[in-house]
């Protein structure tokens, strides 16, 4: 079985209103898959299915477990953060490695110290003692200290600094990801993430509108700039999207095919963020 | 399985201090008394100019000396019952309260731990966890509280080895103490596991949410169909005195007869506590199951809760 979530129509209502409707989508292992949307358009609430924090209909399995009724079983084999704050303040770093390392099977205290050992933090230090990226130091260090299959990370690095940032998603990628663990992230700083991710899935309105391998985006999407004359005839092509910069028009096209756009003006990949745009801004329009 | 029980309460430990601090500040609490008590009846003696210390070593007998021993001692005890009762309350609304607040329920719920497995590492905190570390601190402070009064009566000129030491049934009313003390939480289980589900229940101020309607619910139930059912069954449980333990001493008339052999034959707390009534006490009994409900339904909220 390669394939490590696996989401059957997977919706979730709160009242009359579906955060997540009518979702299906596999994650294959060993990819890092990029989760974006906007604000409440249901990434957290479809996080929160795969981690087994809420109820959903439909059928949802995840490393072949039902991540609601069999959460134990599973959460051995699954680790997430959910946000920077969430480590309890008045724990001292010594008793929260005791307490993860007497309650979590796949947890390496040795490791753990190891990481920890290459950092400021102190094991006699609470942690509200430390600073914020401590904190989230800290928490990463007992993460990836745990061999789990799946990473779930959601907003991880939600107001650190830039230079944590990057740390963070360099040690995410040299020292834990291994070809064999999964990652799933959801992150506003997409671009920060873009060259990582194997994978993207775009969510808005709780509806999934774009899950495709990084490898295949170039294969339909396009983005042209172009100006004057040629951008009449490129936008008798039907762009999803079109933007003004400097001037100039910024088209994305789905399923156009390149060479139809030759001779129209430069022709790039578009990046994730702005391919995320179009498809948000191009599915309103 | 039980060592992750064990690594959940020592952190129910870590994270409640009150557990063992409030004990040991009323250990330091009661030795202080004792000494300022030795240090005032000392006084009161030379005053007096009376050798109060070789006075009582002559006048009293064994028998009284040990009910006497008994008795100040259970003294001792009852302020570190009043204390736990306060304790396990306020432990109670704040165990299901405190990590929602922090939000770091995400963190413990992202660890191969159920929500069930959680909820009963608290109940341990509460039947087992609090009483004992409670008796610990009774312990000692009744060593210490004895020690402090044979160095005053070895200053004095008395013979406390003959005194303290060969009168006092510590044995006995250590027993008797721990009995107690365990009782005490299951008396209190209905409206423990009620506090308890107020604490995963609440968004904010469980006290409030938790007092309010075993307070209001009594009153409305008199307005409406003119009973006092609840009232009752509530203030049954606040009142130590009610337990089935003491069951045997409510029964008993104490009159000059009994009080006279009680003090000429050896005084033992234990045999006056009536193991058989609370074991048997339909109370009790249904005390726990409601526990057990509201327990559950503690566990169901922290499961199923989804406060996005």
């Amino acid at each position: 079985m390669s394939s490590l979530v696996t989401a059957k129509n997977v919706s979730k209502y709160y009242g009359n209103l579906a955060a997540v409707d009518n979702v299906s989508f596999e994650v294959e292992k060993g990819r890092i898959l990029g989760l974006i949307g906007p604000n409440g358009a249901g990434k957290t609430t479809l996080l929160k299915a795969v981690l087994g924090l809420t109820d959903c209909q439909g059928q949802l399995s995840v490393l072949g477990l039902d991540p609601f009724r069999q959460r134990k079983e599973m959460m051995k084999n699954i680790c997430f953060i959910a946000d920077v704050a969430v480590l309890p303040r008045w724990i001292r770093v010594s008793q929260l490695l005791d307490f993860v390392a007497s309650t979590h099977p796949n947890f390496s205290r040795s490791r753990a110290e190891e990481l920890l050992a290459a950092t400021k933090i102190k094991k006699e230090s609470k942690v509200r003692e430390l600073s914020k990226g401590m904190v989230t130091q800290l928490h990463l260090s007992i993460i990836m200290a745990i061999d789990a299959k799946l990473l779930v990370l959601d907003e991880p690095t939600l107001g650190l600094d830039i230079i944590f940032r990057k740390d963070f998603y360099g040690n995410l990628l040299n020292d834990y990801f291994d070809g064999e663990r999964t990652i799933l992230i959801t992150t506003h700083q997409v671009e920060e993430i873009e060259n990582l991710l194997t994978d993207i899935m775009f969510i808005n309105g709780g509806k999934i509108i774009l899950d495709s391998s990084m490898e295949a985006i170039p294969d339909s999407y396009a983005e042209l700039l172009t100006s004057g004359e040629d951008a009449e005839t490129a936008r008798r092509l039907g762009p999803l999207h079109e933007r003004d910069v400097f001037g100039k028009h910024v088209m994305t096209f789905e399923n156009v095919a390149r060479e139809k756009l030759v001779g129209l003006g430069e022709i790039h990949t578009p990046s994730v963020a702005d391919l995320f745009v179009a498809k948000v801004k191009g599915a309103a329009a | 399985m039980i060592n992750q029980q064990l690594a959940l309460l020592r952190r129910e430990i870590w994270e409640h201090r009150s557990i063992w601090v409030t004990p040991v500040a009323v250990a330091t609490v009661v030795t202080f008394l004792a000494i300022a008590v030795v240090v005032a009846v000392g006084a009161f003696g030379e005053a007096m100019n009376a050798d109060i210390g070789k006075i009582a070593d002559m006048t009293a007998p064994e028998n009284v000396r040990r009910a006497a021993l008994a008795a100040s001692l259970v003294g001792n005890t009852s302020v570190f019952v009043m204390a736990m009762w306060f304790l396990t309350i306020f432990y109670c609304l704040d165990a299901l309260y405190a990590e929602r607040k922090d939000k770091s329920i995400l963190f413990w719920r992202s660890l191969p731990i159920t929500d069930a497995e959680t909820v009963i590492s608290k109940l341990l905190v509460v039947f087992i966890a609090i009483p004992l570390a409670t008796f610990a601190a009774v312990v000692v402070s009744h060593l210490l509280n004895l020690i402090i009064v044979s160095i005053w009566l070895a200053t004095e000129g008395a013979n406390p080895g003959r005194m303290i030491w060969g009168a006092v049934p510590l044995f006995d009313t250590w027993a008797a103490v721990l009995s107690i003390l365990l009782a005490l939480p299951i008396w209190l289980a209905p409206l423990l596991g009620w506090f308890l589900f107020v604490s995963a229940w609440a968004k904010s101020g469980p006290l409030l949410r938790a007092v309010l309607p075993i307070a209001v619910l009594p009153i409305l139930e008199y307005i409406v169909f003119k009973t006092w059912v609840l009232g009752e069954a509530i203030l049954t449980r606040l009142r130590m005195d009610n337990i089935p333990l003491f069951d045997g001493m409510k029964n008993a008339n104490f009159d000059e007869d009994e009080l006279r052999s009680m003090l000429t034959e050896n005084l033992s707390l234990v045999s006056w506590l009536d193991y058989g009534a609370f074991l048997t006490s339909v109370e009790v009994w249904a005390g726990l199951i409601v526990c057990g409900v509201f327990a559950g339904g503690a566990v169901y909220l922290r499961r199923y809760r989804d406060d996005s």
